[in-house]
């Protein structure tokens, strides 16, 4: 039994976890607010937080300057892309880890969690050269290549983790009642395994679209995501920060709202279920 | 019970998987460790003779290895300070009732999804910034004079850079785990007169242990290899006062085109890291048998 709360220890609590969450939020919520400014207001001293004349020019501006969309196509494409093939590469081996286990599953889980605390940089100089040999140097499809290799440890465990709870004993009812392989599959496994499936996808995708050492590495102009693509404001060209703002709000914008919805997965994935 | 037909198609089901993985383990690792032996420069085609242990002594005596260690070493203890203390404040504080607790967890959370690129990019310009950043403007309206965050203390800066992206993951790793405790015992501890205090540190800190590890564990692999938030504020300058292990050796590679020494300091790199994954795997493990 919960106790009740005095009113007055709750409205403390309040008040001092508003002001430090506001705190922690408050650079992203500069940047959306300064997207809407002019240039000359977003440098205003002091500066202006909401009375100011909204504009939506620097939107404009930034496809302009150059082909913003092209970017976040590529965006798009390089962590859908590899998360989907993530996936249908690593559902077949989480369901017979989970459901068939053998003597060497356990070595073959902590083996793929191995690859992925490979230090990116170790591979940075071979993989560079095989890239440039092989003409995947600025391409999408390479990008999908590195991305589904370098998460797919993450999927893989992710799913075992959820797979796993899936009671065996239904399965063995629905054999019971002579229902075959197939149906068993479609009807039993499916619709259990769909949930987990559904965060493992939408994880991947935020690893991915933020993803920003190969991005950077393996990319130039063609098909830079826009992790590299927000780097080449790196260096200053006048008055900019309204501009960074509005490719910086578009840029975290669907992540950020598909990170508030999955919270509870990212523990789960981030921790190989060390911690649920 | 598994037969030995379903065994076989458990081994094909997951062979892709392996198979894949171990390509993508194998083949660039003992392409680094071949080139490591090597003299190797892009920039100077032609032969590429073995010289054995020269790559490493030449990266492992430059001074600014030294440097990228220390670099390696503060960037990650400082964030992992930061976020571990702060994450256990804010787990204990997000735990206790409230009004709008939705609404603080996801603001809390949220620079986690922010790209490094991004928030490197806003702090740098928009906060540190010594002319028309934030903070310059808070340093003015308090009579100070600004402080040019990046080149006069650029490592600082990356540190606090890099703990607001980590804050978030401590935090709701910390808070879930919080929220697995059982409060009868907290209860039951108040009721017998602990003070917060003591029920903080005798019950909750305690029940946490396990959650800090991993956190711990987790944040140290992601924060050996720091690169975006230093590529787009300092290019790990001024001079080398802020390039980490990760930084230099992709300067070598990519910057100077020295494969060989590159490749070298990769190696290294990937021997660093591997001291902590052990620790890390075998804690992941123990929880798998359990």
């Amino acid at each position: 039994m919960a106790r009740a709360v005095p009113n007055s220890r709750k409205a403390i609590n309040t008040a001092v976890a508003w002001t430090i969450a506001i705190l922690i939020f408050f650079p992203i919520l500069w940047t959306v607010l300064t997207s809407f400014k002019t240039e000359a207001t977003a440098i205003a001293d002091p500066p202006v937080f909401l009375a100011f004349d909204w504009t939506l020019e620097n939107y404009t501006a930034v496809q302009e300057r150059s082909d913003y969309f092209r970017h976040f196509w590529n965006s798009v494409v390089i962590s859908l892309g590899s998360t989907i093939i993530g996936l249908i590469i690593a559902i077949p081996a989480a369901w017979a880890m989970a459901f068939v286990p053998g003597r060497q599953t356990k070595n073959v889980l902590m083996w793929m969690l191995s690859t992925k605390m490979l230090p990116p940089v170790g591979v940075l100089v071979p993989l560079y050269l095989i890239f440039r040999d092989w003409g995947l140097l600025d391409t999408r499809l390479g990008l999908v290549i590195v991305l589904t290799l370098i998460n797919l440890p993450i999927i893989v465990w992710m799913l075992y983790t959820y797979f796993r709870e899936i009671p065996v004993d239904i399965l063995e009812a629905a054999r019971m009642d002579g229902a075959g392989l197939a149906s068993e599959v479609i009807y039993v496994l499916t619709p259990m395994a769909v949930p987990g499936i559904a965060s493992t996808l939408l994880l991947n995708i935020i690893l991915a679209w933020n993803e920003a050492f190969w991005t950077l590495n393996l990319t130039a102009a063609n098909a830079a995501p826009l992790t590299a693509f927000i780097a080449s404001y790196s260096s200053p060209e006048g008055l900019f920060y309204a501009k960074l703002s509005a490719a910086s709000t578009m840029a975290i914008a669907p992540i950020l709202i598909m990170g508030w919805f999955s919270q509870k997965q990212l523990v789960r994935g981030l921790t190989f279920g060390a911690v649920k | 019970m598994a037969t030995q037909h379903s065994r076989a198609a458990a081994r094909f089901m997951i062979a892709p998987s392996v198979i894949v993985l171990l390509l993508w383990m194998a083949v660039p690792l003992a392409l680094t460790l071949y080139f490591s032996f090597l003299r190797y420069n892009l920039l100077m085609p032609g032969e590429n003779p073995f010289v054995g242990w020269e790559n490493y002594s030449y990266f492992l005596t430059d001074p600014a290895f030294q440097t990228a260690i220390v670099n390696t070493l503060i960037l990650v203890l400082g964030v992992l300070f930061i976020t571990v203390l702060g994450g256990i404040g804010l787990a204990v504080l997000l735990d206790q009732p409230m009004w709008g607790t939705g609404i603080v967890r996801i603001m809390v959370i949220s620079p986690f999804f922010v790209m490094p690129t991004v928030s490197a990019l806003v702090w740098k310009n928009m906060f540190m910034n010594p002319v028309n950043g934030l903070f310059a403007f808070l340093a003015g309206t308090f009579g100070m004079a600004p402080f040019d965050f990046l080149t006069q203390a650029p490592l600082a800066s990356i540190v606090g850079i890099v703990s607001w992206q980590w804050l978030p993951f401590a935090t709701l790793i910390l808070l879930t785990a919080m929220q697995s405790l059982d409060s009868e015992q907290l209860e039951a501890a108040e009721m017998d007169g602990a003070s917060a205090w003591s029920r903080f540190w005798y019950i909750k800190l305690p029940h946490l242990a396990r959650a800090i590890t991993v956190v711990v564990l987790i944040q140290t692999i992601f924060l050996l290899s720091i690169f975006a938030e230093i590529l787009v504020t300092t290019n790990g300058g001024p001079g080398t006062a802020s390039t980490n292990l990760t930084y230099l050796v992709y300067a070598e590679s990519l910057l100077r085109f020295d494969v060989g020494t590159g490749s070298a300091g990769g190696v290294v790199a990937i021997i660093l890291a591997n001291i902590v994954a052990i620790f890390l795997m075998r804690m992941i493990g123990k929880n798998l048998d359990a």
